[in-house]
């Protein structure tokens, strides 16, 4: 090997070595970054990041996928290091477009030394292969310009950031018993959503100092689905946090409902503050009884 | 023979290199908080000729130990709600149980309020539950708070910079400028802690200081929030405005404010960065002074 021919080698090597560390940024990525399905098949896809040593807090994803190959049937925020959700997952199925955006209070640095399980996950997308014309057909999904990933520095400075699509390739074959792995993980999951309390508000710079309700939960195994609210002996009605009553005496009982994706459901309720008993009621009358009384007694007296 | 030579020195600089790798993953992991995972002790075996066997539940429970300030309550956050508060002792250690938690990814923060009632920034990890295991997670070390005594001041007066963290930890001052500048300090025995800052070598214009301090046993803790200071004119360049309806936390009611007035804002001290909307940068800037 001649000396030139060596020099290359070693700078590639550098290059490859020292490169990571000079562009230290957040990636956002797919996992899997790759399979195959045949048409019918439902599969996960989990959409994840990796810090590389940062702090962030806030997480915005905007993901582009086939619409004619793959059908986006839903997104679970179970087991998501985010838990405030400044955008809920949106899926765009006629434009192939899938968007979320959320937080983590007091941010999130990685892995701590010792951490047992998998960590970094932000959403979790469910596929389904469409029929394809062909042999076979490879579906592509990207990040969008727009997304973006900011530190947890108090300023909200935007994280460089990377990031990993995915390649799926869809089989032409179908299979006589479709795989479905979404069903799987909905048919394991038999645990409500957390425990919440509904707490009411009144702030004068927002709904017109009217009275409101505020609300948040989350599911551990496959997400939240929805939440309903029934004021008093008004029907269930789907409602997001926060949610202006229709009840501003504040009289009726509210109950909020969270529903996960597999059905199991956390129902809490808030009862309005009871009056104090009116106990003058009792008391007016006995004091007139004793002053009667009195007055009676002097009287005889005289 | 040159050859050999130089080949021999190119070998130890691509050494080097994998060496400065290593030692750069360790810096990068060698935090102080560490988690640690257990399965709880099995029930006693019944006595002979007993009866049935009561096997009780298996525990699914977190452990949080660390260190705050003396003789404080420190607030312990799950997924962000406030899940308990626990007194710290005369030496600044606290510790708190969670138990009947679900297993999954959660969430943890941890904030204090020192004697002057100072909030500091919330330290936040996320972690992994497992069904059945005791999760200790330890070695916490809350930053310092940190307070200044103006805002504005004339180039080459005294600013003081004061908080509080563990007794006896060693405190570190850092303040922005075209050269970070760092200064050292020792916290008393109550943990209390005071640094007289002289302004000279700064350049005029907005500046931030923070502060990250050392324990006695070698805890490290993140730094401190940055406030904002100016030097002989301009406006401070720290946002240290986020509790937008001013109850003294920073929780799901300011949130709701927040999402209220997404886009453009009707109420401006929703805008916490002054820049016209009210965005993911916001959100972001409010989630860093998150209290629960």
């Amino acid at each position: 090997m001649s000396f030139n021919k060596f020099l290359k080698i070693l700078i590639t090597i550098l290059f490859c070595i020292f490169l990571p560390l000079i562009s230290k940024a957040a990636i956002l990525y797919l996992e899997p970054d790759s399979g195959e399905y045949y048409q019918g098949d439902t599969f996960i896809v989990e959409t994840k990041v990796d810090t590389e040593g940062e702090c962030i807090n806030t997480v915005e994803a905007n993901l582009s996928f086939p619409q004619d190959i793959l059908t986006a049937t839903d997104f679970s925020q179970g087991n998501s290091i985010l838990t405030l959700w400044v955008k809920s997952p949106t899926i765009e199925q006629e434009s192939g477009l899938i968007s979320f955006a959320g937080g983590i209070p007091g941010g999130y640095c990685g892995k701590l030394p010792g951490e047992p399980g998998e960590l970094d996950l932000l959403g979790k997308i469910i596929f389904q292969a469409k029929e394809v014309s062909g042999e076979q057909i490879s579906a592509e999904l990207e990040f969008l310009e727009g997304s973006q990933v900011l530190l947890n520095d108090g300023f909200g400075t935007p994280a460089k950031l990377t990031t990993k699509g995915a390649v799926f390739t869809v089989l032409a074959e179908r299979l006589e018993i479709p795989e479905d792995e979404w069903k799987k993980e909905l048919e394991k999951d038999n645990t409500p959503p957390e425990l919440f309390k509904i707490e009411v508000h009144q702030e004068p710079t927002i709904f017109e100092g009217k009275y409101f309700i505020i609300f948040s939960t989350t599911d551990k195994q496959t997400g939240i689905d929805y939440y309903q609210v029934k004021e008093g002996k008004r029907d269930w009605k789907g409602i997001v946090s926060p949610y202006l009553l229709e009840d501003q005496s504040l009289k009726s009982k509210i109950l909020v409902r969270a529903v996960d994706k597999a059905g199991n459901e956390r129902i809490v309720e808030y009862l309005p503050p009871r009056k104090p008993f009116p106990y003058w009621i009792v008391l007016v009358p006995i004091g007139l009884i004793i002053i009667g009384w009195i007055i009676k007694k002097l009287k005889i007296k005289r | 023979m040159k050859n050999v030579q130089i080949y021999f020195l190119l070998i130890l600089v691509i050494l080097g290199g994998f060496i400065l790798i290593f030692y750069y993953a360790q810096a990068q992991v060698s935090g102080t908080v560490n988690i640690s995972a257990q399965v709880p002790s099995p029930p006693s075996p019944p006595p002979a000729g007993g009866g049935g066997v009561y096997i009780p539940p298996i525990e699914t429970k977190v452990i949080i130990q660390g260190k705050a300030y003396p003789l404080i309550s420190v607030t312990v956050l799950q997924d962000g709600k406030v899940a308990t508060v626990t007194n710290a002792d005369s030496q600044a250690n606290f510790k708190v149980e969670i138990s009947k938690i679900t297993p999954g990814v959660w969430t943890f923060g941890v904030w204090a309020e020192d004697k002057k009632g100072v909030k500091s920034i919330t330290f936040s990890f996320t972690t992994n539950i497992i069904s059945g295991m005791i999760t200790t997670i330890s070695g916490i070390f809350l930053p310092p708070t940190i307070e200044i005594d103006k805002t504005l001041v004339q180039r080459g007066e005294i600013l003081n910079i004061l908080g509080q963290t563990a007794p006896q930890s060693e405190v570190s001052i850092i303040v922005n400028s075209p050269e970070e500048i760092i200064k050292k300090t020792k916290a008393e025995t109550d943990g209390t802690w005071f640094y007289d800052f002289d302004t000279t070598p700064l350049e005029e214009g907005s500046h931030t200081s923070r502060a990250k301090a050392t324990s006695l046993e070698g805890l490290s803790s993140t730094f401190s929030q940055a406030l904002g200071f100016s030097v002989g004119k301009g406006m401070p360049g720290a946002i240290q405005k986020v509790d937008i309806n001013g109850d003294g936390k920073i929780n799901l009611v300011d949130f709701s404010i927040l999402l209220y007035n997404w886009g453009i804002p009707k109420n401006p001290a929703t805008d916490f960065n002054d820049d016209g909307k009210v965005n993911l940068t916001d959100f972001s800037i409010m989630l860093f002074y998150w209290t629960g």
